[in-house]
């Protein structure tokens, strides 16, 4: 019914493990995806952000950041190294539903 | 004790995806009061003239002045969220966000510059249509604000199902399980009693047979080429049939894979698995496709209400210019 399109403006899908893995280490820290965003409310690093992201504890700005943000894709096109943030924040997403589940 | 306890929450982190989540972002307070603010101002003037006033209509001065306001708002709404969405100057992290609450701020004060405008006259006209328009579009941009929270937690809840703990493909895995049973049956296959004519037949051929190789099936000797350039387009006895039940990978109502013991046990259980993350990913498409094109839904409305709004400004040129020129 739906096709997943790996390019362009297309949906994605999410992205596993290792992938988000293989793309947090190619992020060259421009900062364009933060700045296209249209969820995010205070300021943030992409540093932090990227660090909290693979694993570890999530702090409270990251979580934040991750509850605000509503996958409308902004962040991929800006990607100077093609990226896919949103992929990224969903795997954050995950992340916190999952710890919210095993409490 | 109060910083242990702090230290301890900070060593685990935050967890959770709460639906009732809010953003503690102090701006979204000020744009809030100063929506109601005006919104209450404007309605405390429209209430006064309403009353003072004979005649309350909206080609009054009042309603003119209104029906200004409210447009030059709602166009105000509309360009500069698009435009600083573009713009590549002076950008700001969290300014987006900023000019998104504005969008919205103005977008409610506009309309409910508008409705006042109208002075509670709807009849089918062209100010009614645009003003439905309006109603329309900016319902529609609050019920968009609704899904942009409710879609990315039923996103999440699908990706979860599709991913193992590890964050691996679940289907990936599933599927090695199922390859691994298919195998393990394809060996019991392989295993089966060879018969004595069949293996008279076996022992005169030319080149030898491996000894775990199956050189009968269905009661049938297979056959050993003489040449091994010669390749036949008619089907051998080795080649598996597409319509054997015990190689379909998943099961029909016909398949022989349904028979109790046909597999090894849990083989129905992956198979379902299986079914239950394709489901999960049609569902999470399908809620990007929501997200998405209620989007494009809420620009497309905006391009048709602008259009309403043209043709009701004209119109209403038309009908008070000619009274100035006399």
């Amino acid at each position: 019914m739906f096709k997943n399109k790996s390019s362009g403006h297309g949906v994605r899908l999410h992205k596993t493990g290792p992938q988000v893995i293989q793309e947090l280490h190619a992020c060259i820290g421009c900062n364009e995806c933060l700045l296209a965003c249209p969820a995010l409310g205070e300021p943030l690093t992409i540093d932090v952000l990227n660090r909290e992201t693979l694993s570890g504890p999530i702090s409270r700005p990251v979580a934040q950041f991750a509850r605000s943000c509503y996958q409308c894709g902004a962040c991929v096109a800006p990607c100077p190294v093609g990226l896919h943030r949103d992929a990224m924040m969903m795997w954050l997403k995950v992340r916190l539903l999952r710890a919210g589940w095993g409490e | 004790m109060e910083s242990r306890r702090d230290r301890f929450e900070a060593h685990r982190g935050e967890a959770g995806y709460s639906w009732l989540y809010r953003a503690s972002v102090l701006n979204g307070g000020t744009r809030v009061l100063f929506t109601i603010l005006v919104i209450s101002l404007a309605a405390g003037l429209f209430a006064w003239y309403a009353r003072s006033e004979n005649d309350p209509a909206p080609d009054s001065l009042f309603g003119l002045i209104y029906a200004i306001i409210g447009s030059l708002l709602l166009l105000f709404a509309a360009t500069l969220y698009t435009l600083r969405k573009r713009s590549h100057r002076r950008r700001v992290v969290g300014g987006l966000r900023a000019s998104l609450g504005w969008h919205m701020c103005f977008a409610i004060i506009g309309l409910a510059f508008l409705g006042m405008h109208s002075f509670g006259e709807l009849n089918p006209r062209t100010g009614t249509y645009a003003l439905y328009g309006m109603v329309a579009l900016v319902i529609s941009g609050l019920i968009g604000r609704m899904l942009d929270r409710l879609m990315p937690r039923l996103i999440a809840g699908e990706v979860h199902q599709v991913l193992t703990e590890e964050g691996d493909d679940r289907i990936e895995t599933i599927s090695q399980k199922l390859q691994a049973i298919v195998v393990h049956n394809t060996q019991d296959i392989r295993g089966f009693a060879v018969s004595g004519q069949t293996k008279s037949a076996a022992s005169n051929s030319l080149v030898p047979l491996a000894q775990n190789r199956p050189v009968a099936w269905q009661d049938q000797t297979l056959h050993t080429p003489w040449d091994l350039a010669y390749i036949s387009l008619e089907s051998t006895p080795q080649e598996l049939s597409r319509e054997a039940g015990q190689f379909r990978f998943v099961p029909d109502e016909k398949s022989e894979l349904l028979r109790p013991g046909a597999l090894m046990p849990g083989s129905q259980e992956h198979i379902s698995e299986l079914e239950e993350v394709r489901q999960a990913m049609q569902h999470e498409l399908f809620y990007r496709y929501v997200i998405r094109y209620w989007r494009a839904f809420h620009v497309l409305l905006a391009l048709v209400t602008l259009g309403l709004l043209v043709w009701h400004v004209v119109y209403a040129l038309q009908l008070m210019i000619p009274p100035l020129m006399h």
